[in-house]
Parts: structure tokens; C-alpha cells; sequence
């Protein structure tokens, strides 16, 4: 490992704000993981739905998901 | 402890243990310092170990509300873990006394199962055998004095600094340092005090004095409140030729027993599960103190074997001692574990849970306040029985039996069956049940959050607006229910079906929170609420027009219009509060979890800019993000 890598593994050991990002990052990783799940799984009930309302509520509700999946992504990249 | 939380009883017996032992203890010791110089500086030696020990303690507290609750956590779902667990943390805390502390707490606030906590206290009893061999083996063999000098020198100094980790390491180097420098002035007394007084004089053969050394084992225990303080003062005595190898024994089975007091005194506050594990602790410890007893002369020869097969010299008395300490303990764990599950069924019908009306406080004790993530805890359950409360209240509110809330059946049509019977007491069901354990809720959040990090103090602010919205929740149902009792028996169907309408709106939002409150769902519980209250904002809006046409064609007369304005402005606060409610209340373990769902979680804007965009792309879309987060 390099001198710069090995250093920079120490800074974060150390660091508390480090870790605690690195932390950050593993949870927003794994929520977005499971809304993907979620997001795949109510569109596959969408193609099975016919009930207007129903599908009317189901649209909605994958747009919300969508929604917080978008908001995830980017808090990720702007990290 | 917090007196605030004991019963007048423990109280009183607290005070009373306090105000005769405190001031014999004053005596003896004014008499012996003036009777004795060398009396003085073992003495000093014992206050400066014990006051290690605190610090110790201290030390180790500032790094809980993180690694050592998440170890707890994750390695105690086996016996023989929790045993590691007990075995280890006490070999590296050097205390048994805070694994003791720390399970209690852990127990009174449901982190924990009972059978856990016993398997903690056994491996945490074999782990404080580790304490003798290192005073045996290491402090009395080296000058110790010279290690805690610098010890004590840069401990104090980290003390001062202002990062929390640092000032722990700082406790935990002067703790260690206290420790040493305890040690050396015991040593040194003791060494003193030979060229005077000869304390093996009284020296007692035989099974009167194996009985009468154990007794003084546990008062001495009982009174440092500490088996280590008691185990090295033995030790060196031992070394120093001022005891004898028989008697030192027999303080060795006393310390043991006498340990027990901190675990009895920690449980005094805690609900039944803590107290059955100080229960268990007590059992354990009398059981192999006695089998000790019973079998010395086994235990002295079993000794003698492994000395010599370790190669320990047959006059080095106080690693013997070290050998019996930790053979012992093992043999009374070898004995007790396999009668762990008949100990854990006895403990539980023999300490039965106090009885609990449903305005007391379930989980909130001082017990329970000693770490920040108990307390948590332990505010979370509180307030979910508080919400149980509330449940029903509500749904008597509505109309509606909590089965029938929270079951399957289609709530539009069980709106429609007739209403019959006297209206609930929403006032006196909330006087009487919640409001009492409302104010335990702020009183025990204003007494746990003083001093503490940032993010248990945060978890408080948020079970406590928790709280706040079951409240005003029950408020909502409560100005509801006046105009509802009335226009569900009217004879006009518009103004009833518009009034069972919001009837069956509230019990769905209930229905739909206890969903979410599943554990599967508990990871992306919080993110599901967004789409609650976008179903919320969706029905408002339809809620006028239906209105203005209701009136506009003289279905509902304007005063009808009007209570139904205001009513269904109570229902939809009602909703938005218990979605509020469950925001937090429903969250998962995972603080950073939680954390990063809230962040996610959609604002108002966000929600109104949705209810008018285009409907979101496939999932084979470009913008579509992938799994680990990057769009693809």
C-alpha cells in the first residue's frame, strides 16, 4: 500500500467526522439499495393493476419512490 | 443512581444502610490511622485503588453510546457468546462491577434477554479472575510504582482536553495509574506493618477459619463494594507474609460472594429483568462460593497440580492464589451453565414483574438512565406504549373497536353499521391513561438529556415531538367527536356518509402506520410515510369541491357545511400527526439508517412539485439511478 493510501486509511481511524461520513455513506447506500427493491417492486403491481384508482395511487406512489431515489443519488454524488 | 426513581422503601433502606455504615466506618478508620502509620498508608492505598477504579469506570462510560452497545447488541444472541462477551469486556474493563451495571441497564430497557445477561455475569465473573493474576503475577513483581507515575501524568493531561475519546483514554491511563500506585502503597504498607504488628497471629486453621475469613471477604466487598480491592489487598497481605495461604483462600470465596451487593444495588432501581439478573448473579456466586467451600481441600490439591504442571514454585502463594481465584470460578461455571434455562424459569416465577396500572411508567427507571442508548430506548418503548393507548383511544373516538382498525376487514363499509352506545370519555381516558405517562416521558427526557452527545440528545428531541403529536392527535379526536356522535346517526345521507368518510380516512392512516411498523419494513419505514401524506394533500384538495358541491345542490344545509369544514380540518391534523408520530417512533435500530431515510424523506414543496410533474420514468430509463446509488 502507498505511504499516501496508508495515511490516509490513519486519518480516517482517526478521525471521527471521517468515520462518521464513511458511516453516512454505507446507510445512504444501503436505503437506496432497498428503495431500488421497493421501486421494481410496485411497478411490477402496476402492470398488474387495473383498478383506476388503485392504479392512480400506485403511480403516485412510484413517483414518490422515485422521487427519494433521486434525492439519494445526488446527496451521494454531491458527498 | 437516581433516588427520584426508587420506591419509598429502597429508599429508605438505602438511607439507612448509608447513615449507620458510613459513620462506623468513619470511626474505625480516625482509630486505626491514629493507632497505626503503617494501618494509614494501606489505607491510602485502598482509597487510591478504588478512586482507579472510578476513574477506570469512568473512562470506559465515555466510550458507550457506540462500540460497547453495538458489541452488546450483536454478541449476545448465543449463551456461549455472551459468556466471550462477559469474559472479555471484564478482562479488559477490569471491572466487573460496570459489565454488571451496563447488562442491567441493557436488560431494564429490553436490549437485552435475561438468558444473555446471566451468560454475561458468569463470563464476567471468570474474566475478573484475570485481576489477581495480574497483580500476582506482574504488580507485585515489578516496581509498580515507577509504571504509574507516567501513567497518571499523561492520563491527567488527556483528561483536560476537550475531544470526548481523548478524555476517555485520559480517564482509563489515570485510572490504570490510580490502580498501580494503590497497589504500591498497599505493597509497601504491608511490608511496613510486618516490623510491627504481626497480623498473622490471628490467623484462624481449620473451617472456623475458612467461615470467618469468608464473612470478612464479603463485609470488606460490601463495604469497597469492589472484589478486586479486596482480592489485591489479600495479595498482598499474602506476599507479605501477613496472612495466611488457608485464610487468603477463604477472602477469596468472600470477595466473590460479597461482589454480588453492586449488582443487587444496580438492580434496586430496574424493572424485574434487571433485578432477576442480580438474582441470577447472587445464585451463581453463593453456589460456587459454597461448592468452594465444601471442596476446599479438592480445590487446594487441584492448585498444587496445575502450579506445578505451570511451573509455578510451591512457595508462591499469591499466583496460587490466583490459580484457586480462577479454578473456582470455572468450576462454577462449568456447574451453573448447563442449569441456565431451569435458572432462568425459576427467576422468572420467583421475581414476578411488579404490577403495572396503565397510567405507570413501563420501562423508565434509573436503571435504564445510566447510558444514553438505554435511555433511548427505553423513551422509544414508553412512548410505543403510550401509543397503544392512544390507538384505542382513537379508534373509540371513531367508533371503531382497535381490532377492527388494525384488522383486514374493508373500513368503508364497517363505517357504515350503525353507531350504538354511549360515547367515549375522551378527556378522562386521556387524564387518566396517557397525560400521567406523557409527563413521565418529559420528566425522565429532561432529566436523561443533561450533558449528553449530540446524536442520543437529537433521538430525545425527537421521541419527545413524538409524544407531543400523539397528543394532539387525541386532542384532534377529541373536538372531532362532538359533531361526528351527531351527524352519524343524522337521517340526511350526504352529511353521515361525508362524516364516515372521515371515520374510515383516520383508521386508514392507523391501518396503514401499523404496516409500516412491521419489522420487514423497518429500513425504508420512514420513506414510506411520504406517500401517506401525499395521499393526504391529494384527498384535501377533492375535500373542498366535494363540499362547495354538496351545498351548491342542497344536499347538506350551510351550517352542515360549515362543521364539516371544521371537522375535517381536525381530521386531517389528526392524520398529519400521526404520520408525524410515526416518523419517529416507527424508525428502525439503526440511528444512521434513520438518519439517512429523514434526509430522503420528501418536504412539502417536493411533494406538491410531484402531485403536478410527469409520472416517473421506467426503470429501463438513463436518468434511472442503479443499485449502488450512481445513475446509470
Amino acid at each position: 500500500m502507498k505511504t499516501r493510501k496508508l495515511l490516509e486509511r490513519l486519518v480516517e481511524l482517526l478521525s471521527d467526522e471521517a468515520r462518521q461520513k464513511k458511516k453516512e455513506r454505507e446507510a445512504l447506500k444501503s436505503v437506496l439499495k432497498q428503495l431500488k427493491h421497493k421501486e421494481k417492486k410496485l411497478r411490477k403491481k402496476l402492470e398488474d393493476e387495473k383498478n383506476e384508482e388503485q392504479l392512480a395511487k400506485l403511480k403516485r406512489e412510484v413517483d414518490i419512490v422515485h422521487a427519494q431515489r433521486t434525492k439519494g443519488v445526488n446527496l451521494l454524488k454531491g458527498e | 443512581m437516581n433516588p427520584g426513581f426508587l420506591t419509598r422503601r429502597q429508599g429508605s433502606a438505602a438511607t439507612m444502610y448509608r447513615k449507620i455504615l458510613l459513620p462506623t466506618i468513619f470511626v474505625i478508620l480516625a482509630w486505626g490511622f491514629w493507632a497505626s502509620p503503617d494501618f494509614k498508608v494501606i489505607s491510602a492505598g485502598v482509597a487510591i485503588f478504588l478512586f482507579g477504579m472510578v476513574s477506570l469506570e469512568e473512562g470506559f462510560k465515555s466510550f458507550t453510546g457506540g462500540v460497547l452497545e453495538q458489541l452488546l447488541r450483536r454478541t449476545t444472541d448465543k449463551v456461549w457468546k455472551s459468556l466471550a462477551f462477559g469474559i472479555v469486556s471484564t478482562t479488559l474493563m477490569q471491572s466487573s462491577s460496570l459489565v454488571s451495571v451496563i447488562t442491567i441497564s441493557f436488560l431494564s430497557a429490553g436490549l437485552l434477554e435475561l438468558a444473555a445477561g446471566i451468560g454475561i455475569i458468569f463470563g464476567a465473573n471468570l474474566g475478573t479472575t484475570t485481576g489477581a493474576w495480574l497483580v500476582a503475577g506482574f504488580g507485585l513483581k515489578v516496581n509498580i510504582a515507577a509504571y504509574a507515575m507516567p501513567m497518571l501524568v499523561f492520563g491527567v493531561i488527556l483528561v483536560f482536553q476537550r475531544p470526548k475519546a481523548l478524555k476517555g483514554v485520559g480517564y482509563i491511563l489515570a485510572g490504570v495509574g490510580f490502580l498501580f500506585l494503590g497497589i504500591a502503597y498497599m505493597k509497601d504498607g504491608f511490608d511496613a506493618f510486618k516490623a510491627t504488628i504481626d497480623l498473622s497471629r490471628f490467623a484462624i486453621p481449620g473451617l472456623l477459619g475458612l467461615l470467618i475469613y469468608t464473612l470478612i471477604g464479603i463485609v470488606a466487598t460490601v463495604i469497597m463494594q469492589s472484589s478486586h480491592a479486596t482480592l489485591v489487598l489479600t495479595i498482598t497481605a499474602l506476599s507479605a507474609g501477613q496472612l495466611t495461604y488457608e485464610n487468603a483462600l477463604a477472602l477469596a470465596i468472600g470477595a466473590n460472594v460479597g461482589t454480588t451487593i453492586t449488582a443487587i444495588l444496580g438492580a434496586l432501581s430496574a424493572n424485574e429483568q434487571g433485578r432477576r439478573l442480580a438474582g441470577a448473579h447472587l445464585v451463581f456466586n453463593l453456589i460456587t462460593g459454597l461448592i468452594a467451600i465444601v471442596f476446599i481441600k479438592v480445590f487446594a490439591w487441584s492448585v498444587n497440580g496445575i502450579s506445578d504442571l505451570v511451573g509455578i514454585a510451591p512457595d508462591d502463594y499469591t499466583l496460587k492464589l490466583a490459580v484457586f481465584h480462577t479454578l473456582f470460578n470455572l468450576v462454577g461455571v462449568g456447574v451453573m451453565l448447563p442449569q441456565l434455562g431451569r435458572l432462568v424459569t425459576t427467576l422468572e416465577r420467583v421475581i414476578r414483574p411488579r404490577e403495572f396500572t396503565e397510567a405507570q411508567p413501563r420501562y423508565l427507571n434509573s436503571a435504564s438512565m445510566e447510558f444514553p442508548d438505554t435511555a433511548v430506548q427505553a423513551v422509544r418503548q414508553e412512548t410505543l406504549h403510550i401509543w397503544e393507548l392512544a390507538r384505542d383511544i382513537i379508534a373509540g373516538g371513531l367508533r371503531l373497536k382497535p381490532e377492527q382498525v388494525l384488522g383486514s376487514a374493508d373500513l368503508e363499509q364497517l363505517v357504515q353499521r350503525p353507531v350504538r352506545g354511549e360515547a367515549l370519555d375522551i378527556e378522562l381516558e386521556y387524564d387518566t391513561k396517557v397525560k400521567p405517562l406523557y409527563n413521565a416521558v418529559i420528566a425522565f427526557i429532561s432529566r436523561a438529556a443533561f450533558g449528553w452527545e449530540e446524536k442520543q440528545s437529537a433521538d430525545l428531541h425527537w421521541l419527545r415531538e413524538a409524544n407531543r403529536h400523539i397528543v394532539e392527535a387525541i386532542k384532534g379526536i377529541k373536538h372531532l367527536q362532538k359533531n361526528l356522535e351527531h351527524y352519524v346517526r343524522a337521517g340526511n345521507p350526504h352529511i353521515r356518509g361525508e362524516y364516515n368518510r372521515l371515520r374510515a380516512q383516520i383508521a386508514q392512516v392507523m391501518r396503514a402506520l401499523e404496516l409500516c411498523h412491521q419489522p420487514d419494513q423497518a429500513d425504508v419505514a420512514i420513506l414510506g410515510l411520504d406517500h401517506l401524506r401525499a395521499e393526504l394533500d391529494q384527498s384535501e384538495g377533492h375535500f373542498s369541491d366535494r363540499l362547495y358541491a354538496l351545498i351548491r345542490e342542497q344536499r347538506i344545509t350551510p351550517p352542515m357545511g360549515t362543521s364539516l369544514m371544521n371537522d375535517t380540518g381536525y381530521a386531517y391534523e389528526i392524520q398529519r400527526n400521526l404520520i408525524a408520530m410515526a416518523t419517529t417512533l416507527f424508525s428502525g435500530s439503526e440511528r444512521d439508517l434513520d438518519r439517512t431515510q429523514r434526509k430522503l424523506a420528501l418536504d412539502e414543496t417536493e411533494l406538491a412539485a410531484l402531485a403536478t410533474a410527469e409520472p416517473a420514468p421506467s426503470p429501463t430509463s438513463p436518468t434511472q439511478p442503479s443499485q449502488d446509488g450512481a445513475a446509470r
